[in-house]
């Protein structure tokens, strides 16, 4: 069980880190947004070098993005998984290329669906869409149903 | 020639999207003369959104979409999703479901790396190669027909077990199949992996230590053969993995050939591996009752398997209803060919650009989704 992570964010980080859950082998936490690159800079010198995935979630009715930072550790064959919240109105966040550079496509692609500004990303281009003029095609808001209806009755 | 006035011509040249070259994949590779000075990565040519289309859809119809999200890999893509439904609404899949669904997984990965084997052939023009590895490729494509119904879509697997059991001479005919892909061995050892033709192109190209494969999000094969054991199957083993005996294949050099090398040492270690299943698994139940409109509790799930390509995830949030809220796609396939690809390319011969490309086996539809 990775106790001593629990012990090492508490001890740093106080009440910036909340809902810590413990796994057999993973940890599970919440970052407020002025620790959360700090926090996630611990843990990857407490061994998690592997960022598995950098996930969005949103959470239209709080007004609030979740991103979620998936991390994997070879040595400690352990999982930490630390989320933090950002306002829905103009996001933007940290970027963690500094951590781990293969994060700059994950931030990409998060900019792209969900529309969040990572600050330090050197490339936030397009990854999928071509001309896309429509809000962030991810978010809740956006009816992808909807959109199909008007955008291929409209070619007829 | 001798020409001082002749400078050296730096010109932009495209590597796909058309589908012979790179699958729906394109690069632009920035090049002086012979040699690549940059390369950047153009994905979108296969993106449906799946991530969102599955939040309209409830779980059993996502099976049926998660086979899509990858055609050269489907058992895997399934695998991840029906695990993530099944944690996040606590339910367990019988005994013999589990095996069945690791015996399908390694067939899955034998089916890839078989199709990697002639796409990388036909890449450095050893075109028997190619015809040989899609001939077997055939093989295992009519046992999915058997056995699941589906040749390329199986959607076989489903929260709470399997479709269907596997009966009769089912275990015969896989059996069967994996005694003539043993017996090609050496076959497939003349014509690709030790012919002179494929091991110079590949040897000593595109090299990467495992410090940078971790840094870019590189795993599977690509970071194996950089000499790190890592694979999902051992450190967080599902299904029935704990109960078999795992050889997981590494190589030293982490180039092209060492790569090729890994997944060639993987098709006869899940060879056996799906032997040692069929030997094991036990009779009873193949599925719990899961209905079509189940509703999942509130909360988050990570479930990561292993893929032919690499560690695949699927994150899921549920909020209590009979969709997901949100589902998150992580494919092996796109730190492979948006971060790993343009890292190794930058500094080769124009003509490594196929062999590099093909090494990491990325699938255009896992890195768009």
């Amino acid at each position: 069980m990775p106790e001593d992570i629990a012990a090492a964010l508490a001890s740093r980080f106080g009440e910036s880190v909340s809902d810590l859950i413990l796994g057999e082998r993973s940890i599970l936490f919440k970052a407020e947004k002025d620790a959360f690159h700090e926090a996630l800079s611990l843990l990857k010198t407490l061994g998690f070098e592997h960022l598995s995935d950098v996930s969005v979630v949103d959470y239209m009715s709080e007004g609030e993005f979740e991103v979620v930072y998936h991390l994997w550790s070879h040595a400690r064959k352990e999982r930490a998984t630390q989320k933090v919240r950002i306002p829905r109105e103009s996001p933007a966040i940290d970027s963690v290329v500094d951590l781990w550079p293969g994060a700059q496509i994950h931030e990409r692609e998060a900019h792209e669906l969900f529309g969040i500004r990572f600050e330090g990303n050197p490339d936030l281009s397009p990854l999928f869409l071509e001309d896309w003029k429509e809000i962030p095609p991810f978010r809740k808001d956006f009816d992808t149903r909807a959109y199909v209806k008007k955008r291929y009755e409209a070619d007829e | 020639m001798n020409n001082p006035e002749e400078k050296e011509i730096t010109f932009v040249m495209p590597f796909g999207p058309q589908h012979p070259a790179s699958g729906h994949f394109n690069a632009m590779i920035t090049c002086a003369g012979e040699n690549v000075v940059d390369l950047k990565a153009y994905p979108g040519y296969l993106h449906r959104g799946f991530e969102k289309l599955m939040e309209y859809r409830t779980h059993v119809q996502n099976t049926m979409l998660s086979d899509r999200v990858c055609i050269l890999d489907p058992f895997s893509n399934e695998m991840a999703y029906v695990h993530a439904a099944e944690i996040s609404s606590g339910v367990e899949a019988p005994e013999r479901a589990k095996y069945i669904r690791a015996i399908m997984a390694e067939l899955g990965r034998i089916l890839s790396h078989l199709t990697w084997i002639g796409i990388m052939s036909s890449a450095l023009g050893l075109e028997s190669g190619a015809k040989i590895a899609w001939g077997d490729r055939e093989k295992i494509i009519r046992l999915n027909e058997v056995i699941t119904g589906g040749r390329l879509y199986p959607c076989y697997f489903m929260p709470g077990g399997v479709r269907d059991d596997i009966t009769g001479d089912m275990a015969g005919e896989i059996s069967r199949v994996l005694d003539t892909l043993e017996d090609k061995g050496k076959l497939y050892d003349d014509f690709v992996f030790f012919n002179t033709t494929f091991t110079t192109r590949t040897n000593g190209i595109g090299v990467i230590n495992a410090e940078d494969a971790v840094a870019l999000g590189a795993t599977g094969p690509t970071l194996r053969a950089t000499g790190m054991g890592s694979d999902v199957r051992k450190d967080e083993p599902y299904d029935a993995y704990p109960c078999v005996d795992l050889e997981i294949v590494t190589m030293e050099k982490g180039d092209a050939y060492s790569r090729s090398m890994v997944r060639r040492g993987e098709i006869a270690a899940s060879i056996s591996l799906i032997r040692q299943l069929l030997q094991k698994m036990p009779a009873g139940d193949f599925k719990v009752k899961w209905p079509m409109t189940k509703k999942v509790p509130p909360g988050e799930t990570y479930f990561c398997c292993e893929a032919a390509r690499g560690e695949l995830c699927f994150h899921m949030v549920s909020d209590g209803t009979d969709k997901p809220y949100r589902v998150k796609i992580r494919g092996p396939s796109f730190s492979l060919a948006l971060a790993v690809f343009p890292y190794l390319s930058r500094g080769v011969q124009i003509a490594d650009i196929p062999a590099i490309y093909w090494s990491l086996d990325p699938c255009p539809a896992d890195m768009d989704r």
